[in-house]
């Protein structure tokens, strides 16, 4: 079903190929028939081996057929000692292989090798890992390989240690190497048991790939820690100097800033955001997303550190809204000249809010702005409020006075004055 | 980055020097949607039963039969499909331990027990199967860390952790497993990069990621979801082609823009793809001398990519299709019919 490019030929070509696959067709249903035959006749002997063996090694994924297989292989450990049953397993496992060969990404054939293991009077996990081996050189990706190469590994009490250096061998010799890194997010913690709300750090041989996934962690951060992340921006902030369209290194620079610095980075940040933007294009949305969110978090910090109660952010390029939890004491907030398209259902929680700022946005939602107990003046000057309907959300904020709602679509709508009163009666003084 | 580009002999594929995997979609391709011959080419698929492609497909039949009827209910022609052949296929397939095959004389397994519950809900029918046998089916299937197997030969997937809440959410009865030990599974499955494999410790895979947010949404724990970090490992699988793949490093292919597409729309970060690229990715896919959608421009269509790129672009807004549910693959109507709105997060 994948990657069968379609190929024009001639039609002497058309119908050799015809022809040929009719003939096929013809063979495998015969055989097909022949096996369900016999499985509904209840015979599980060599035969049924044989046929099944004839199918399956091209046809994989006709389940049906490997528990045909096992049923047959059950019924014949039943009459066997238990060294003819260790060498039927080995000759299964054999068989396996070949069919692996043929598709080593057939989840039927993974499935039966492992429970073949499960009736193996003595599983032979040293040759179980050498196939691992060799299918991952054949392709480091093959994640049915892995996760089997997961299961050999604790059966037989493999080392953390040897499998991080298998990693290692791997990611060293191959680009394509993101199931080794993805081991390794495994692996280490197992190593080094990691604090409950702390991220992965990120390894010095990461950034000696360009492809990479770096998530750093910004709690607690230790001394040692630190450190060594101030080590990383220096190398990345080298390799940007070598490559400034590289999407990745900025990314990373980003991050590791935030991790060391969060507001004494405030303005590079910007920067290199705006760089992201124009060198990856597809994913502007992100980057703006992910820009307003650590604006916010900033603006968060300093409100801590000068105890104040009034959040400002307007004219920053917001597109969205977070860390609303975390507001829950203010009383003024300014949100104007921004990007936001609606006021999301987390804004309800700012319970001691008085005064809402929003001017200049684009916002077509105020599904937030319910049972603000203390809500007294709102502006939303030049937004998208289309209908009615979209302010009654403000009906339950009952100490709201004063409304500003100009340059909006929904002052077009018949009779919007006395809609309005009727549904705002409190509204003292309303500006359309 | 600058680089080299080099074609492959179809002029396909490009290896970039920074080793970019990705296609080149030719100035030629397909741009406008071709809807009347997709219906064509579904309503034709399979009435020829000596096709070889068909017949060697058996093994997964019941699936096959639940992408085309979608599709067309989608495409609002599912009318042209053979609604009482199909019921009767169905009722020939569930078993005695209440589960349903794929096919004729194939064994029962969660997969196929999905697809089955799936097409009877287009056809507002459940009922002509042994619901409670179903319903037991799946319930039995449950392993002790909350996991499912796919059938009683105990291969354990996130995937059949989704087909089982599917099910059993389709016929109401979502109470019978053990709802805090599957939910512990499918988040024991989380990576390091927000995104879900088969089980733990499994690489991340869009495929998996959308059985997990899925199942997720079903069960109302998307909280759980790190939907930032996984929000932007999703966005990251859209390459330059405007095609999306299914991990890091593989090639673009249709069935990710359902599998990517679906599980951004559950985690409220669908407009963190370039919508209007990816569009022109789908659209280059389609056959225009068959009808049919292929993985990629220029292969050989299948039912499975006819339906993921059509409900690919019905996330993407196309008026022209019928609004589909990102959480089960199936048009809005059908579920809003049955009294099933799983939340999405915002």
């Amino acid at each position: 079903m994948h990657g069968r490019v379609k190929v024009k030929s001639t039609a002497q070509q058309e119908e050799e190929k015809r022809k040929e696959r009719e003939k096929k067709l013809k063979a495998f249903v015969s055989a097909r028939d022949a096996v369900l035959r016999k499985r509904s006749a209840g015979e599980h002997d060599e035969e049924a081996l044989q046929l099944t063996q004839q199918l399956l090694s091209s046809n994989p994924d006709f389940a049906t057929l490997w528990n045909y297989r096992r049923e047959v292989l059950l019924q014949l450990e039943t009459s066997r000692e238990k060294d003819e049953v260790q060498k039927l397993y080995e000759s299964e496992l054999h068989f396996i292989e070949a069919c692996l060969k043929v598709n080593p990404k057939s989840y039927g054939c993974w499935h039966h090798r492992s429970w073949v293991n499960t009736r193996l009077p003595q599983p032979d996990w040293t040759r179980e890992l050498g196939l691992c081996d060799r299918c991952l050189s054949l392709d480091e990706r093959n994640f049915h390989c892995w996760d089997y190469r997961r299961v050999v590994v604790k059966e037989s009490g493999v080392s953390v240690e040897q499998e991080l250096q298998f990693t290692d061998r791997l990611i060293g010799s191959n680009f394509s190497n993101y199931s080794s890194w993805h081991y390794r997010s495994t692996l280490l913690p197992q190593l080094h048991p990691q604090p409950i709300h702390s991220h992965r750090v990120c390894e010095e041989q990461l950034l000696k790939d360009q492809l990479l996934v770096c998530v750093c962690g910004r709690s607690e951060l230790s001394v040692e820690k630190s450190s060594v992340l101030q080590a990383e921006l220096q190398s990345c902030n080298q390799l940007l100097e070598l490559e400034p369209q590289n999407k990745w290194c900025l990314l990373t620079i980003i991050l590791l800033m935030r991790a060391l610095d969060p507001l004494g980075h405030e303005k590079e940040t910007l920067a290199h955001f705006q760089t992201l933007k124009e060198v990856d294009p597809m994913r502007s949305s992100y980057y703006s997303d992910l820009c307003s969110k650590f604006l916010i978090e900033n603006t968060i910090l300093k409100m801590e550190y000068a105890e104040v109660r009034v959040f400002s952010l307007s004219n920053k390029n917001l597109t969205t809204l977070c860390h609303l939890d975390q507001l829950l004491l203010v009383t003024h907030i300014n949100l104007s000249s921004n990007q936001l398209l609606r006021l999301p259902p987390q804004f309800a929680m700012l319970q001691c809010l008085e005064v809402l700022e929003a001017d200049d946005n684009a916002i077509e939602s105020l599904e937030g702005l319910y049972h603000l107990p203390k809500l007294e003046e709102v502006s939303l000057r030049n937004n998208q409020i289309c209908k009615l309907s979209d302010l009654e959300s403000l009906a339950s904020c009952t100490k709201l006075t004063r409304l500003d709602l100009r340059g909006n679509p929904v002052h077009k709508t018949a009779n919007i004055d006395s809609e309005l009163s009727q549904l705002l009666p409190l509204v003292t003084a309303l500006s359309l | 980055c600058l680089s080299l580009l080099s074609e492959s002999d179809d002029g396909n594929f490009i290896l970039q020097g920074t080793q970019v995997k990705d296609v080149v979609i030719k100035p030629e391709a397909p741009n406008t949607l071709l809807l009347d011959k997709h219906a064509d080419y579904i309503a034709a698929y399979g009435s020829k039963k000596d096709d070889y492609e068909y017949t060697l497909s058996e093994y997964l039949r019941m699936s096959g039969i639940y992408w085309g009827l979608t599709v067309m209910d989608l495409m609002g022609q599912l009318s042209r499909m053979n609604r009482e052949e199909i019921i009767e296929f169905i009722k020939s397939c569930q078993h005695d331990c209440g589960g349903i095959s794929a096919s004729t004389g194939h064994d029962p397994h969660l997969l196929y027990t999905l697809s089955a519950v799936q097409i009877l809900s287009l056809y507002d029918s459940i009922n002509v199967i042994d619901v409670d046998k179903v319903v037991d089916y799946v319930k039995g299937l449950q392993q002790e860390d909350g996991s499912f197997a796919g059938d009683k030969w105990g291969e354990i997937d996130t995937r059949f952790s989704f087909c089982a809440v599917a099910t059993l959410a389709l016929l109401g009865k979502l109470d019978v497993i053990n709802m805090d030990k599957a939910v512990g599974f499918v988040l024991s499955c989380m990576n390091f990069d927000g995104g879900f494999g088969c089980r733990p410790g499994s690489e991340s895979h869009a495929g998996q990621i959308y059985c997990c947010t899925g199942f997720l949404s079903i069960t109302g724990q998307l909280h759980q979801v790190n939907a930032d970090l996984l929000g932007w490992w999703l966005c990251e699988r859209q390459l330059p082609s405007g095609g999306l793949n299914g991990r890091p490093e593989k090639l673009p292919d249709v069935c990710y823009s359902w599998w990517v597409l679906a599980s951004l729309k559950i985690i409220g970060r669908i407009h963190w793809i370039d919508k209007a690229k990816l569009r022109s990715f789908i659209l280059a896919c389609q056959d225009e001398e068959t009808g049919g959608f292929a993985d990629r421009p220029g292969d050989m269509v299948d039912p499975f990519h006819t339906l993921f790129g059509v409900a690919g672009l019905s996330l993407l807004g196309d008026e022209q299709i019928k609004p589909v549910n990102p959480v089960f693959c199936m048009p809005e109507d059908v579920l809003q019919r049955i009294g099933l709105q799983p939340d999405l997060l915002n």
